[in-house]
């Protein structure tokens, strides 16, 4: 009870002092500024972005084309005589001349002929749409059905198509029974008038993205109906961009929390605070209130802005959390404000990887639900999420939180915050911070526990990179890079120990304390993996990031030794040494991998 | 002012920050963000289209074919990317669940010049890769058959379209305008965001952490300090965007005009920098003039960029070699911008330094 009065009370004069520093002169301008910015928004959103205007030079011949070109900012077009063209073709980029497109052979020739080819598409599409017969113009409609299988992620990672490489003659045979299936009618059961205008909407549409790539193009508003050159995997750009609605006010919010942070740090002003019986967590978290609720309410306005169902606020909350714990850290280990700027702008960048690229696949591939986002996308386009999917993807945000608000609240005290140490060390100390002294093998067992949720992240993050490469090099980078991030994982916690203790930490110790530190990780990493990631953990990229569920044995020794590799190095060379000694191991952990898990070396 | 002491005081800051090591940050985000973008790139490509990856190519995936006979038959049976099986529909459908076919394909009865469309019901696997694929892959074939059927239509149409042949070369990169219209501008232009941020740190930090009083103790003018802060940060501007060009040089990406991409970015950035610092010297507190000076920022970007020859499109045409004369007029408005708003800091520095010593 007491602790929640803290608490509440922390929070009430967080606001003040808030509402203190930000009154001055900042309101004003602020709202001048946000109303500039919603206006600035509207105008570039109705001129277009010029960012890419005049690229590429063209010489025409005929004043019709500028029907294709002449709306490309990216062209800077002439309208000549074919003599003059032909005699300065090299003045141009590509050169159209009775209808025949030339071009020279550099490479931004060849790309303006590709851009050309993309806006004659786009034309032409325009064109057809607005013929009096529309099915003159469009004579062939496909429908598209997407079948359920079982998940498939594991099946198209394993590298195996749906047949074998060389398909056999005898067409295939299904093995259960076959449901039998009436044959689609020949009419497409939508008026003439909808069909135009969706051709119309699409081929007017000027997707940023389209610039880059033709395989990915908008969703369809026909329903499953598109002309064939419509047939590319939909990206839910709309969607994309809305969630970046969602987010960068977050990116605000979580800012103040950070500097409030770190102003009590600056001259020692939460020195006061500190000495008083309220406990560290409740000025913590007391300090984290008011931010997290006005970042729900802020989210839950935008949702209210743009019609979506509340739910969308549900992926939110453990985005949230992670920010202002990440927030927390932050605040409590820079040392300056140019230190704490270019952490929060790297912690910022990373967070905002992991959340998007992810998304990017919403429609594509279950990858994509590593990213909380994923879930907002696919509420924004009208399926609902379930329990399982809430979970798997939101799972490692809630505990990651969890332990950086632990970390901060176990940290939160005078030695800590108003010393000035450089980064790595600093670092070091706030680890040091939840190794009791008393119990360093049940710390270390912790640590070992608590770094799992983080170590999936980096190595989901990866799988979202490495999976779209072409198959052995994907698994190979896979699963030196998977190595690797565990291995520095695990060895955060006794290479704390080792160069933090006064005298030089005994070698029974430096043994007792791998052996915890690997049965901490082992169990922490199976724990996890049941709970939530059983589907990725069983496909071959799982194997190698993973230890399988199932054998014991092994994967403890393994981590034992890897650890113990690290530690004996550091332990004899020095600290100076950290980063062969993590090779060493990596290098350990790999070939273990290689023999047991892909049998690669037997 | 004197020259030597903002130099003296540019040197302080810039010592400053080698020892908290944390510049090394701000550069590994920016490789950071290359790499993912350029991964993301050649991902997508080549999740789309294996064949860009030439190991790849050769594989048939196998497709049922239901339905009426038509020219879209012969077409599969010829191409090389598919394996044709001609089967009863509700059997394809049911051997497709079970991720023995990649596709099944349904032709209505539909005749070439009926006035109804033609329709072909496509099949495949909700959320997966492969399903993507072989629609692109689909994607040409049923493209020539929808050609062939306009040709039979033909005479239906109103008009016809502007025609237009494109040569049979080696078609362009999609990377292209990728890394020329968005990575490099980005690239060359994120040193100067950063240093804008660096130098609202630089001010503040003297303020709030009471160590400017020390600092004017000492023969130094009030506007020195702060111009050698704004120096300090822009140096960091071209070495840092240089590096940067240097980095795609040494990887083949050909980038014209490179010294005068860097003139440039750095005029750029120091009209961002001087932004920035009369924000830092208004509100002499992080957390205010970062938030004002970011806003200010997002809305200052996204109105330029409303307009043809803005900075960045200037930095692309310069990259691409594609410039024209409105260069030189942008670089000339950022100068005289520049000597404008200088006057105005060493004027508003004294003052507003003078402030805080009398308080």
């Amino acid at each position: 009870m007491g602790c929640a009065r803290d608490l509440l009370l922390i929070a009430r004069w967080e606001v003040k002092r808030a509402a203190g520093t930000m009154t001055r002169d900042i309101l004003p301008l602020a709202v001048v500024l946000f109303i500039l910015l919603v206006l600035v928004t509207g105008f570039s959103a109705t001129r277009g972005i010029h960012l890419q205007d005049g690229m590429y030079r063209a010489g025409i011949d005929d004043p019709a084309l500028m029907a294709v070109i002449g709306s490309d900012s990216r062209f800077v077009v002439d309208l000549s005589d074919p003599a003059y063209l032909t005699t300065h073709m090299v003045d141009y980029d590509l050169v159209i001349i009775a209808g025949r497109a030339t071009g020279t052979r550099t490479d931004r020739s060849r790309a303006a002929l590709l851009t050309l080819k993309r806006d004659y598409d786009r034309y032409s599409n325009l064109f057809y749409a607005r013929q009096q017969d529309l099915f003159a113009a469009y004579p062939l409609w496909v429908d598209l059905q997407e079948v359920k299988s079982e998940l498939s992620f594991l099946a198209t990672q394993q590298g195996e198509r749906a047949a074998s490489l060389t398909p056999s003659d005898e067409p295939p045979v299904p093995e259960v029974a076959v449901e039998i299936l009436p044959d689609p009618p020949s009419a497409i059961g939508i008026s003439e008038e909808s069909l135009r205008e969706g051709l119309t909407e699409a081929a007017g549409q000027d997707s940023q993205i389209a610039r880059y790539t033709d395989v990915i193009g908008p969703g369809s508003s026909l329903g499953t109906f598109r002309t064939p050159s419509q047939l590319s995997p939909p990206l839910p750009f709309d969607s994309i961009v809305l969630i970046f609605v969602f987010i960068f006010p977050l990116y605000f919010t979580s800012q103040f929390y950070m500097m409030s942070i770190m102003h009590e740090r600056i001259g020692r002003q939460g020195e006061p605070l500190l000495t008083t019986p309220i406990s560290p967590s409740a000025i913590v978290l007391g300090k984290a209130l008011p931010y997290l609720v006005g970042m729900i309410a802020i989210s839950a306005g935008i949702a209210a802005w743009i019609q979506t169902p509340p739910i969308v606020l549900l992926p939110l909350i453990p985005v949230i959390l992670f920010f202002l714990g990440n927030a927390l850290l932050i605040g409590m280990v820079a040392r300056s404000f140019k230190e704490l700027s270019f952490l929060s702008i790297f912690f910022s960048t990373i967070a905002t990887s992991y959340l998007f690229f992810p998304s990017v696949f919403a429609n594509v591939h279950v990858v994509s639900l590593v990213s909380p986002l994923t879930l907002i996308v696919l509420t924004l386009q009208g399926t609902p999420f379930t329990p399982s999917e809430y979970l798997f993807s939101t799972s490692l945000f809630f505990l990651t939180s969890l332990v950086l608000f632990y970390t901060g609240v176990k940290n939160y005290h005078e030695e800590r915050l108003f010393s000035q140490v450089r980064l790595i060390p600093k670092i070091r100390e706030v680890v040091s911070g939840i190794i009791p002294l008393a119990h360093p093998y049940a710390a270390l067992f912790l640590i070992a526990a608590l770094t799992i949720p983080f170590v999936f992240m980096v190595q989901l993050m990866l799988l979202v990179v490495l999976f779209n490469l072409p198959m052995p090099l994907s698994l190979l980078l896979l699963l030196i890079a998977g190595a690797l991030v565990e291995e520095v994982a695990k060895s955060i916690g006794i290479v704390t120990l080792i160069s933090e203790s006064r005298e030089k930490l005994p070698w029974r110790s430096v043994v007792f304390g791998a052996g915890a530190t690997a049965v901490g990780f082992l169990l922490g990493e199976k724990l996890l993996l049941f709970a939530t990631l059983s589907q990725i953990s069983e496909s071959i990229f799982g194997s190698v990031l993973f230890l399988s569920l199932g054998a014991l044995w092994p994967p403890l020794i393994l981590h034992f030794v890897c650890v113990l590799v690290v530690a004996a190095v550091v332990r004899a060379k020095g600290i100076s040494w950290y980063v062969p000694g993590i090779i060493l191991a990596t290098a350990v952990h790999c070939l273990y991998n290689l023999t047991f898990v892909l049998g690669w070396l037997k | 002012m004197k020259g030597s002491n903002i130099k003296t005081i540019a040197k302080k800051d810039l010592a400053s920050l080698a020892s908290e090591r944390t510049i090394v940050l701000a550069i590994a985000l920016q490789l950071f963000v290359a790499i993912f973008s350029s991964f993301l790139m050649v991902g997508l490509t080549s999740i789309y289209d294996p064949s860009s990856l030439s190991h790849i190519g050769g594989v048939q995936y196998p497709v049922a074919y239901c339905g009426n006979d038509s020219p879209l038959r012969t077409y599969l049976n010829e191409s090389t990317d598919f394996h044709l099986y001609q089967m009863d529909l509700s059997t394809a459908v049911a051997a497709l669940k079970e991720r023995k076919l990649s596709a099944v394909i349904f032709v209505s009865e539909t005749l070439p010049n009926d006035k109804d469309p033609v329709k072909v019901t496509l099949y495949t696997i909700k959320n997966d890769i492969q399903a993507s694929i072989v629609q692109v892959k689909l994607k040409d074939i049923l493209i020539s058959y929808e050609t062939d059927l306009r040709r039979v239509r033909a005479s239906r149409l109103d008009q016809t379209p502007v025609p237009l042949t494109m040569p049979h070369t080696r078609s362009g990169s999609t990377f292209y305008e990728f890394l020329y219209g968005l990575l490099i501008p980005l690239l060359v232009f994120m040193p100067a965001i950063v240093s804008a941020a660096l130098v609202i740190d630089f001010i503040t930090e003297e303020y709030q952490q009471g160590t400017l009083e020390v600092l004017l103790t000492t023969p130094v003018s009030r506007a020195e300090v702060v111009w050698g802060k704004v120096l300090a940060c822009t140096v960091l501007v071209p070495v840092q965007a240089g590096a940067w060009l240097l980095l795609l040089m040494v990887n083949r990406i050909p980038i014209l005009n490179a010294p005068l991409i860097l003139i440039h970015a750095t005029a750029y950035a120091l009209v961002l920098i001087l932004i920035a610092a009369f924000c830092a010297l208004h509100y002499r507190e992080r957390t205010a003039a970062q938030f004002i000076y970011s806003t200010a920022i997002v809305v200052l970007l996204l109105f330029s960029l409303a307009f043809p020859e803005n900075p960045l499109n200037a930095l692309v045409r310069l990259a691409t070699g594609s410039a024209g004369p409105g260069q030189w007029v942008l670089l000339g408005l950022s100068l005289a911008c520049i000597a404008l708003m200088s006057t105005v800091l060493t004027w508003y520095a004294e003052l507003a330094v003078g402030e805080a010593g009398g308080r």
